[in-house]
């Protein structure tokens, strides 16, 4: 169990971090901090893509003479888009969260429902 | 590889603040964990040699995201509750542990960090696609950097639609604000 955990500790750090967003996305009552764990769950995404790219002794992937061997230039990018896509996926929910807020006066999820149910 | 004390002193902040921005009662003190554990996170970045995911992260993980964030807590409200931490609620920890450990039973199959192929095979390391990008970037595109000519020529179609999912958020943010510009 140990050397598992040596040689996959990224791995381990990933599906901690999704059960720590997923518990936030369940258990916040406030829509803001549900909106914080939906962030973090995404990272733990991103730390996996990451982590399948690198190769121990690899350099980032600056292509010059001699400078190999370098880590997999194809998960970056495609987290780059997602790090762009996740921030505009955050702006949309709090633009709904302070209409919510306009609407109801509270962001709290129980008395929401309550409210809505009135 | 095997941890090195940094990577594991690393690790062991992001998720400690990760925690804390689950179970800290008060939303500001939450966004505050949640923009530390985005600093360190992006130093995870640049220690798994992606330093341009490390920069985006920076600026727009810690920085943006955290102004946005800021930016809704003072148009709605910060409400003052007794206690600094949330109780846990048994019923989800169970659930979230259960869905954890089903998600750890899959580890034991991953390539252990830093493979590169020769002992452990590691696909994404060692596949075609990699090699291809690696071999032709700078002969295709003449950048140097093998990340930009990924991201703006070969999938610049993904760019776009990346360009595109902004716009739409930006155009939705307003609707939903019933603004005309952002003020």
């Amino acid at each position: 169990m140990f050397e598992l955990l040596n040689s996959h500790y990224n791995y381990f750090a990933v599906m901690l971090l999704l059960g720590i967003g997923l518990y936030m996305l369940i258990e916040s009552r406030n829509l803001v901090k549900k909106v914080i764990g939906m962030n973090i769950f995404q990272t733990g995404i991103f730390l996996f893509f990451i982590t399948l790219a690198f190769r121990t002794g690899g350099n980032p992937p600056i292509i010059k003479e001699g400078g190999g061997p370098y880590v997999s230039p194809l998960p970056h990018v495609l987290i780059l888009t997602a790090i762009v896509v996740g921030v505009s996926l955050t702006a949309v929910a709090l633009a709904l969260i302070i209409r919510i807020y306009t609407e109801y006066g509270t962001l709290d999820e129980d008395k929401l429902k309550q409210l809505y149910y009135d | 590889m095997t941890l090195s004390l940094i990577e594991g002193l690393l690790l062991v902040f992001v998720l400690g603040c990760a925690i804390g921005a689950a179970v800290l009662r008060d939303v500001l003190a939450s966004l505050m964990a949640f923009a530390a554990y985005s600093l360190g996170i992006s130093i995870i970045w640049v220690m798994l040699e992606a330093p341009d995911v490390g920069l985006t992260e920076a600026a727009v993980g810690a920085g943006i995201m955290t102004i946005l964030f800021i930016l809704a807590l003072a148009n709605t409200v910060r409400p003052q509750e007794n206690g600094l931490f949330e109780s846990l609620s048994v019923r989800t920890v169970v659930l979230v542990g259960a869905f954890v450990v089903v998600m750890v039973a899959t580890v034991p199959s991953l390539p252990p960090v830093g493979a590169d192929g020769t002992v452990h095979p590691n696909p994404v390391v060692s596949g075609e696609v990699t090699q291809y990008y690696i071999d032709n970037a700078y002969a295709d595109t003449e950048v140097k950097n093998a990340v930009t000519a990924v991201l703006a020529a070969y999938r610049g179609f993904d760019t776009l639609g990346e360009a595109v999912v902004v716009f739409s958020a930006g155009v939705a943010a307003l609707t939903v604000l019933r603004q005309e510009v952002f003020a």
